[in-house]
């Protein structure tokens, strides 16, 4: 079955970097999650009962765990970048795979989350992370280009914490209606 | 433990997440997209409200599935589609149905509702239950 022509060239150049990418695996650094930071998280969830049992944990010197979601729910483990390098949406270019200068919109499709073992406060996490798939669709809201992107969340000792496989919708900005 | 069977309805839960608990989501996951805190930007793309977070919609998934599952409950897996935008104040509704039991874990088709009945976010959610 021959696929639909695209017929933006924005999502067509999306696609065409896209291919180039697929599985080129990248490493980042997530560093060393403190307990403050899961705090901080839970309290953006109006998690009281998480901030509570996580503090008494700390106070008796046992191991805290994150919040199940922490790690799939933070889009970038990044520095940067200051605010004069990112896309006129907000986006910074590592959150926009394959986007970079084109007249082209982003929403999150849906996510995919496994979950081994628990990230626990004080201990380092890496990353690896790639775009793993590229797809040129229509939907009701026309011609959209669906991304798959897939990290991989890893401890010290290279066991695997979490899993996860998302999808992100590109727009074309100059036509679109959705 | 309560005895589950496939097919069981979870009580439904009824939410709506303010402009402030989107800014301060986007702060603590990092995610600068103007479409979730920048109100007059989202209405340029097209959108009535500062639009909800996937992960926002991930994690409502699965904290009234953890919830639901009673204390000590775990989370094995979690997964969904947007179907359709919420915007900041919008009401909806959390509901689930049991689709199988296999000892402790148990396998939940999640979905967030508009107020209208229609899909939001459609998903799977796999906890284990405490003994």
């Amino acid at each position: 079955m021959t696929a639909p022509a695209v017929s933006s060239p924005a999502l067509e150049e999306v696609l065409a970097r896209a291919r180039e990418l697929i599985g080129q695996w990248r490493d980042e650094d997530c560093g060393t999650p403190t307990v403050k930071d899961f705090c901080r998280y839970a309290a953006a969830l109006n998690d009281g009962g998480y901030i509570s049992r996580a503090r008494a944990l700390e106070a008796d010197g046992r191991p805290v765990e994150a919040p199940a979601l922490f790690l799939a729910a933070t889009m970038s483990w990044e520095d940067g970048p200051p605010e004069d390098e990112l896309r006129p949406d907000g986006l910074a270019l590592r959150e926009s795979p394959c986007t970079e200068g084109l007249p082209v919109r982003q929403v999150h499709g849906g996510q995919s989350v496994r979950l081994a073992r628990p990230p626990v406060a004080g201990t380092r996490i890496t990353a690896t992370r790639a775009v793993v798939s590229a797809r040129h669709k229509h939907g009701r809201s026309g011609e959209f280009v669906l991304l798959g992107v897939r990290t991989r969340f890893l401890s010290p000792d290279g066991d695997e914490l979490t899993a996860v496989d998302e999808t992100i919708v590109v727009l074309d900005a100059t036509g679109g209606d959705r | 433990m309560t005895a589950l069977a496939a097919g069981a309805e979870c009580p439904p839960r009824r939410y709506a997440h303010t402009s402030v608990q989107l800014f301060r989501f986007s702060a603590v996951s990092w995610n600068a997209h103007r479409i979730h805190y920048d109100a007059a930007y989202a209405a340029t793309e097209g959108f009535p409200d500062a639009v909800v977070q996937s992960t926002l919609h991930g994690e409502m998934l699965t904290r009234h599935a953890l919830e639901w599952a009673g204390p000590g409950a775990r989370l094995e897996s979690v997964a969904w589609r947007n179907v359709a935008t919420a915007v900041a104040g919008e009401r909806l509704t959390w509901a689930a149905t049991v689709s199988s039991v296999e000892g402790a874990r148990v396998r939940l088709d999640a979905r967030i509702l508009k107020a209208d009945g229609s899909e939001c976010v459609t998903g799977t959610v796999e906890v284990t239950r405490a003994g």
